[in-house]
């Protein structure tokens, strides 16, 4: 069994048909690269595979739990998929060490000095140690995003999705949350990413996936889509963002 | 004829002012407390409940504090409750202030951004949850300036409660006025007590602005 597996989904916004019957399935350990013009449905289809969307026809399943809209089946759910979004979202009222822990406390229940442990750990992971009693309003973009990283992997997920994470740092601050998310790779953990990252999604993924006119387009090896794509439609998206 | 030294009419003016500041006080309490529960209430999602609460709110912001309280003070003997001037304004002013204090702190909740709740959903935090530690204790930082903010219109807006007869200090102002025929001197004093009552609220109000936008 897929750890994602989505069968013949479909998404309506009011008249707006933005997943058109999408098909997909990905393993444990594998790196999939989401990719596609604006407006494709890449996040959606990203949204839908942790319930922040709900999807009208068809099935999602991760990790052997369908992704129905129930507030306990999604609260149960996660436990095995962490988002990571281009906004951060962290709490600015907390601190980092607090960011880290509140869901590890009142989730998973575990005790303040486990919680704490585990925080440092995780904050060590992605290079913040010294930042756990700092406020997020204090750290630089590419800081937040590792610490809202850092909270994601503090609930132990299967998988992760990333949802344009580097799409509001600045350039010179990209590097330092791809490097995380290569270290989590090494380490054998799923990924998802929504990404305009092509060298990243090239160099780093497993797999692309093309979205288009919300279907999945075209999808294989990170260097087989590059190095020779086969439909118009990809040859004139990466025409256009390289 | 007794003679009336301008320190006598300070002098009652400023006895008459305490009336002011205690309607102010148990409205902002009382207006607190209500638009309090409204908050809770209609944090709870229920259709009919929030249209009921938006319905109150709506009321209550939509008729002149002045026509309210007419209709408390009239509305209650009417039906067979003889309420005085006092309990009429105190009814009155919590109703106003509550759907305003409601108003204001749905705002503010409102007023965060998707992604905190999207974050404490992605995390399995139950709604309560979300509430209790991401959501309320933002919110009412937010809401700390508007709140102190408003509490200048309830003060100016207990001078009303002089047309039902109860003596506070625009009530009090009219009298001695009556007794010293000096209009521009008493009003002049009256508008002069009001001011400095409401000046450190709105100064208060200012400072806390600016502190936690700097906060944030």
């Amino acid at each position: 069994m897929s750890l994602v597996s989505l069968d013949k989904v479909h998404k309506y916004y009011g008249d707006n048909h933005v997943l058109k019957g999408v098909d997909l399935k990905i393993e444990a350990g594998e790196v999939v690269s989401i990719i596609g013009r604006s407006g494709s449905g890449k996040s959606t289809l990203l949204r839908c595979m942790n319930g922040l969307e709900q999807y009208q026809k068809g099935g999602v399943i991760v990790d052997n739990q369908s992704v129905e809209d129930d507030e306990y089946k999604l609260r149960l759910l996660s436990r095995s998929v962490g988002m990571v979004f281009q906004s951060f979202n962290l709490f600015p009222h907390m601190t980092v060490g607090q960011n880290v822990m509140l869901a590890t406390k009142l989730v998973l229940k575990k005790s303040p000095s486990e919680s704490k442990k585990l925080a440092e750990e995780l904050l060590e992971k992605v290079g913040l140690s010294d930042k756990f009693s700092a406020y997020p309003g204090n750290l630089s973009g590419g800081q937040q995003q590792r610490v809202a990283i850092a909270r994601s992997l503090a609930m132990s997920p299967k998988v992760l999705l990333c949802d344009e994470i580097t799409s509001a740092l600045d350039p010179e601050l990209v590097g330092e949350v791809l490097k995380v998310l290569e270290q989590l790779k090494a380490e054998g953990m799923t990924l998802i990413l929504v990404t305009h990252e092509m060298n990243f999604a090239r160099d780093v993924g497993d797999r692309v996936v093309f979205m288009n006119q919300g279907k999945v387009w075209e999808t294989g090896a990170s260097d087989e889509i590059f190095a020779n794509p086969q439909t118009e439609e990809l040859k004139s998206f990466l025409a256009a963002v390289r | 004829m007794m003679q009336f030294t301008d320190w006598d009419i300070l002098r009652n003016l400023l006895l008459a002012a305490r009336w002011t500041i205690l309607l102010s006080l148990l409205a902002f309490i009382g207006g607190g407390l209500f638009g309090l529960l409204l908050t809770i209430l209609r944090s709870m999602r229920n259709t009919l409940i929030t249209r009921l609460i938006q319905g109150y709110v709506e009321v209550f912001q939509g008729i002149p504090l002045l026509m309210q309280l007419f209709l408390t003070f009239f509305g209650f003997s009417l039906i067979g409750f003889e309420v005085d001037a006092w309990t009429a304004a105190v009814i009155s002013l919590t109703l106003f202030s509550s759907a305003f204090f409601h108003d204001i702190w749905r705002g503010c909740i409102e007023a965060l951004p998707k992604g905190q709740w999207e974050a404490c959903r992605t995390l399995g935090l139950s709604y309560l949850q979300t509430m209790r530690y991401v959501i309320v204790p933002q919110a009412m930082r937010m809401s700390i300036a508007p709140t102190v903010g408003f509490s200048v219109q309830i003060v100016k807006g207990t001078a009303l409660a002089s047309v039902i007869g109860f003596v506070e200090l625009t009530k009090a102002g009219t009298m001695i006025n009556n007794a010293v025929f000096q209009p521009f001197k008493v009003f002049a004093f009256v508008a002069l007590l009001y001011f400095l009552i409401c000046f450190p609220l709105s100064l208060l109000a200012r400072y806390l602005e600016k502190k936690n936008h700097v906060a944030r």
